[in-house]
């Protein structure tokens, strides 16, 4: 009796915290698009809540793994306390950021989760279970995945400067190189799902065979995008954004993808130990398929409030520069998530903002709000650390 | 409840440099209404002056509204493609124009000094060539949108400087126009009381002034657009 109300708790946080994830995450990857008017929001939507789905089902094993075992060290406390653990772990982290969208604070729920673990890894084992080492390679990613955001996204828009706007044909010079845009971002995304994923296993090519045909995917995409591109007829620059406009329905797509693979880890993985000591083993397959629907429902039933109102202002941040912003985000993302590095989306957002802001791209960046934003980064770890205790003890006193 | 994406605060809803063509909307308005009502004036129309001068108080009230606003909505520490500073002294020279076109359009106002005939079609010519050095100012300015747009690329440089150049070389002839009035009125000073000496000396001085202020709006926006 007492593993099944433990997992029914277990499959209700677990969703919870996905819905969390959708509810107030994908506002910040799908906000640039539709502010820039790229999108609608009925189209945010529908691409958001699908291809986080698929993100999360193709390529949200690595992170999860990461979560699961690379925290602390499970081995050395009974399956009782692990179980236990974990849970209090998905409830305070879920809690927390449910109060930080409330309070309009911008935390990352992978900084949730992972203080959640921390936090009753410190009170069941002490100093000891911590995984230190894993730790401070999470805690480093956070802090590099800004960095390679802004890094990325600078870069990128530079190239956009040099090969279009200083061009001598600036439309021209664009079509000839949003094709090569498209083919790149199908290229890694393919590239993605073959490696190392469960459709790979079943293909069972090598890794050259995947490279090539990654490649021809990508440049069959890129051929259509050119033949799209091709037709678009007008002068100034405001042509150039009304092209990447159309691009950035592809980014906004990129940026789903990559956040689901990256964020559905922080909902299901506590949810997967529960269930490996209260039951039995799942499939990943279906608990990242769990995720991706709660991460689906979140968007629709709570996210679109977020994305409409920021749909609604006028923002800045116009075509060119959103597609760089996603691009370099998107990117930087979906590398960690095949690294295993459960990173945050937020911030590397914030991070390729910067970068555009750096390449001379944006009007104005206000430096206080990122150092608020910093602020609550570091808030996050020590809050979610000392709830996650607290609940600990509570269900400890109960089971 | 507000709903709200945190990323999206990092970037300023309102760009500064909206504010600032905003503001170089009113200085075009004042110039051209100036313009105008002075080229009347020079005529002899005096009566329907005092409406041009209540007209330019109140575009220059509206454009210092703008100006207040930029400034106050630009925060300590915020990143810019520009220096701050250099924008920041742009925009007070910019407003330093409607000031001085207030303060003239006030002189003319309050004593209505009659323009010798010999000294008419100079005063006219002048005038014309002080709008005209604003005109240019504009066209620079204006051309900070695709600036922005492009990311400082050489060839919108180019152009924004070409404007510049010409600021300089109306304003190089404003000046040397004004240096001629003004020797014609000493010439012709035997028939002129002091009092409408003093105040054509005046007139000329702070037509002149106008083309300054435009002069050093564009040497800031030369040093903003520097590498």
């Amino acid at each position: 009796m007492l593993p099944f109300i433990i997992i029914a708790i277990a499959i209700f946080s677990g969703f919870y915290m996905a819905w969390n994830i959708g509810a107030n995450d994908v506002a910040n990857s799908m906000s640039t698009a539709v502010g820039a008017k790229a999108i609608t929001l009925r189209q945010a939507l529908i691409i958001a809540a699908i291809l986080n789905f698929l993100g999360a089902v193709l390529v949200g094993k690595h992170v999860t793994e990461t979560i699961k075992g690379k925290i602390v060290d499970v081995a050395l406390m009974n399956p009782h306390s692990i179980m236990l653990g974990f849970l209090s772990a998905l409830i305070s982290a879920g809690l927390f950021v449910t109060l930080s969208t409330w309070k309009e604070l911008p935390v990352s729920t992978t900084h949730a989760i992972i203080g959640g673990i921390t936090g009753f890894g410190l009170i069941e084992g002490g100093l000891s279970v911590i995984k230190w080492s894993k730790l401070m390679e999470v805690v480093l990613s956070w802090i590099i995945s800004p960095i390679a955001g802004a890094f990325l996204s600078f870069l990128i828009f530079r190239i956009i400067v040099k090969t279009i706007f200083s061009a001598e044909k600036p439309l021209k010079s664009a079509k000839n190189l949003s094709p090569f845009f498209i083919g790149l971002t199908i290229f890694i995304i393919f590239l993605s799902i073959f490696m190392k994923t469960r459709i790979g296993e079943i293909l069972s090519y090598g890794t050259v065979e995947y490279i090539i045909i990654s490649f021809l995917f990508g440049a069959i995409a890129g051929g259509i995008g050119y033949a799209i591109f091709r037709k678009v007829k007008g002068k100034g620059y405001e042509i150039v954004e009304r092209l990447f406009k159309r691009l950035q329905v592809m980014t906004s797509c990129y940026v789903a993808f990559s956040h689901g693979a990256n964020d559905v880890a922080n909902a299901i993985a506590p949810l997967a130990v529960v269930f490996m000591i209260a039951w039995k083993e799942i499939d990943a397959m279906y608990l990242l398929a769990f995720g991706g629907i709660g991460i689906a429902i979140g968007i629709v039933t709570w996210g679109y409030k977020v994305i409409r109102t920021v749909g609604g202002r006028i923002t800045i941040l116009t075509n060119t520069r959103g597609f760089s912003v996603d691009f370099g985000a998107a990117t930087v993302v979906l590398i960690a998530s095949k690294l295993g590095l459960p990173i945050s989306t937020s911030h590397t957002v914030v991070g390729a903002v910067i970068g555009v802001g750096l390449a001379r791209g944006l009007d104005a960046i206000d430096l206080a709000v990122i150092k608020k934003i910093v602020y609550s980064w570091l808030f996050t770890l020590p809050a979610t650390i000392v709830t996650s205790i607290l609940i600990y003890m509570g269900l400890g006193i109960i089971f | 409840m507000p709903y709200r994406a945190p990323a999206e605060g990092v970037y300023r809803k309102k760009s500064p440099f909206h504010g600032l063509l905003e503001h170089m909307n009113k200085v075009r308005e004042c110039i051209s209404l100036l313009k105008e009502g002075v080229m009347k004036y020079f005529d002899g129309d005096f009566e329907n002056f005092h409406k041009v001068a209540e007209k330019v108080s109140e575009i220059e009230h509206e454009a210092d509204l703008i100006k207040g606003n930029i400034r106050a909505h630009l925060p300590r520490s915020v990143l810019m493609p520009v220096d701050k500073r250099y924008f920041l002294w742009l925009l007070r020279e910019q407003d330093a124009i409607l000031d001085h076109a207030e303060n003239l359009a006030q002189l003319l106002d309050l004593r209505h000094t009659k323009i010798p005939e010999e000294l008419k079609e100079s005063f006219k010519k002048h005038m014309n060539l002080v709008a005209e050095t604003v005109e240019e100012m504009e066209r620079a300015i204006q051309n900070v949108k695709d600036l922005l747009e492009t990311s400082f690329v050489k060839r919108e440089r180019e152009e924004t400087k070409k404007y510049i150049h010409n600021v300089h070389r109306k304003e190089w002839e404003a000046d040397q126009l004004r240096y001629e009035i003004t020797a014609k009125i000493y010439e012709i000073e035997e028939k002129l009381s002091p009092m409408d000496e003093y105040h054509l000396l005046k007139i000329v001085d702070w037509i002149d002034d106008i083309a300054d202020h435009a002069e050093n709006v564009v040497d800031w926006l030369r040093a903003m657009i520097a590498k």
